[in-house]
């Protein structure tokens, strides 16, 4: 019981009150890209969500049962890449099959999750806080949801942003960053929580 | 020895992940025009992404159905070895309906 506190805890912890996007600043770059239509950012979250639970609960295993035995700990950045460029992989043909439209919308994004710090972040620092299994997972859902959130937020503010009457020099990517840095400065209040 | 399971791991990990992904490929094979195959083959193949799409094969797919006008977007590609050849490609093999997407 006290186990399964503390792994909704986690989970909520990483999900609001250490963002994965608007407080740690990770996985910034499909934010900006993908955060101004609803439905793709919604897409987006979802494959990013997919990458980082089955790359967290992949190189668990990895990294405990096979390179720390073996005396080769240092390899665990490049197995992780490995294992992430793989499911970035599957992801897009599952995709290209079965959702060809949504695969031209998220176009150059979606084989860039590979690069996305968000799956890397989470996957080392289970590593390097030497996270047990369930709190590894809690990390990897905590942040997955907390990424769908905010990207799911940001657009529905840029939809509405795009029929507003901004300065001409602030109109597109610049008071797209803004609204981010209002909401990080919102998501800062979340704090208090105190988990 | 660390040097040998080093190999060793990575190797037996990249060919595990390669088998995977080669199955994965056969399960979710999609049909595909076979002129952004050919398309492909024209231009440089540096997937480096100066043109906007995610790699060559985007942007032959994008070449081909007519989308993407400008062939001269492929940054690293030169005008008589990759351009050219496109043009004349494109322009003698029309879309199924007859269309004629010829980029520029």
């Amino acid at each position: 019981m006290n186990y399964l506190a503390a792994f909704v805890m986690a989970i909520i912890s990483y999900a609001l009150i250490d963002n994965v996007v608007l407080s740690r600043f990770y996985g910034i770059c499909s934010f900006i890209g993908v955060g101004n239509k609803v439905k793709s950012s919604l897409c987006m979250g979802a494959a990013v969500s997919f990458v980082i639970v089955m790359a967290a609960a992949i190189c668990y295993p990895l990294y405990n049962f096979l390179l720390v035995p073996a005396g080769v700990a240092y390899l665990d950045t490049i197995a992780a890449i490995l294992v992430i460029a793989c499911l970035v992989m599957v992801v897009g043909l599952v995709m290209k099959k079965f959702l060809p439209s949504l695969y031209q919308s998220l176009g150059i994004y979606l084989p860039l999750i590979t690069t996305n710090c968000a799956v890397l972040g989470v996957v080392s620092e289970n590593i390097a806080s030497n996270l047990d299994f369930g709190m590894a997972m809690a990390n990897a859902v905590g942040t997955s949801l907390g990424f769908t959130l905010v990207i799911f937020l940001y657009a529905c503010i840029r939809v509405r942003l795009e029929a507003s009457a901004t300065p001409k020099a602030f109109k597109g990517i610049p008071i797209a960053l803004v609204v981010a840095s209002l909401m990080a400065m919102a998501f800062m209040g979340l704090q208090g929580i105190g988990v | 020895m660390t040097i040998l399971w080093s190999i060793l791991i990575l190797g037996g990990l990249g060919l595990v992940f390669g088998i995977g992904l080669v199955l994965f490929g056969v399960l979710f094979h999609v049909e595909e025009d076979e002129r952004i195959k050919e398309v492909e083959k024209m231009l440089p193949n540096y997937n480096c992404g100066a043109c906007g799409y995610a790699g060559c094969h985007q942007m032959a797919e994008n070449l081909v159905s007519g989308n993407e006008p400008m062939v001269s977007k492929c940054k690293p590609g030169k005008k008589d070895k990759n351009f050219d050849p496109i043009i004349a490609y494109l322009s003698s093999h029309p879309d199924k309906d007859g269309t004629v997407h010829v980029p520029k």
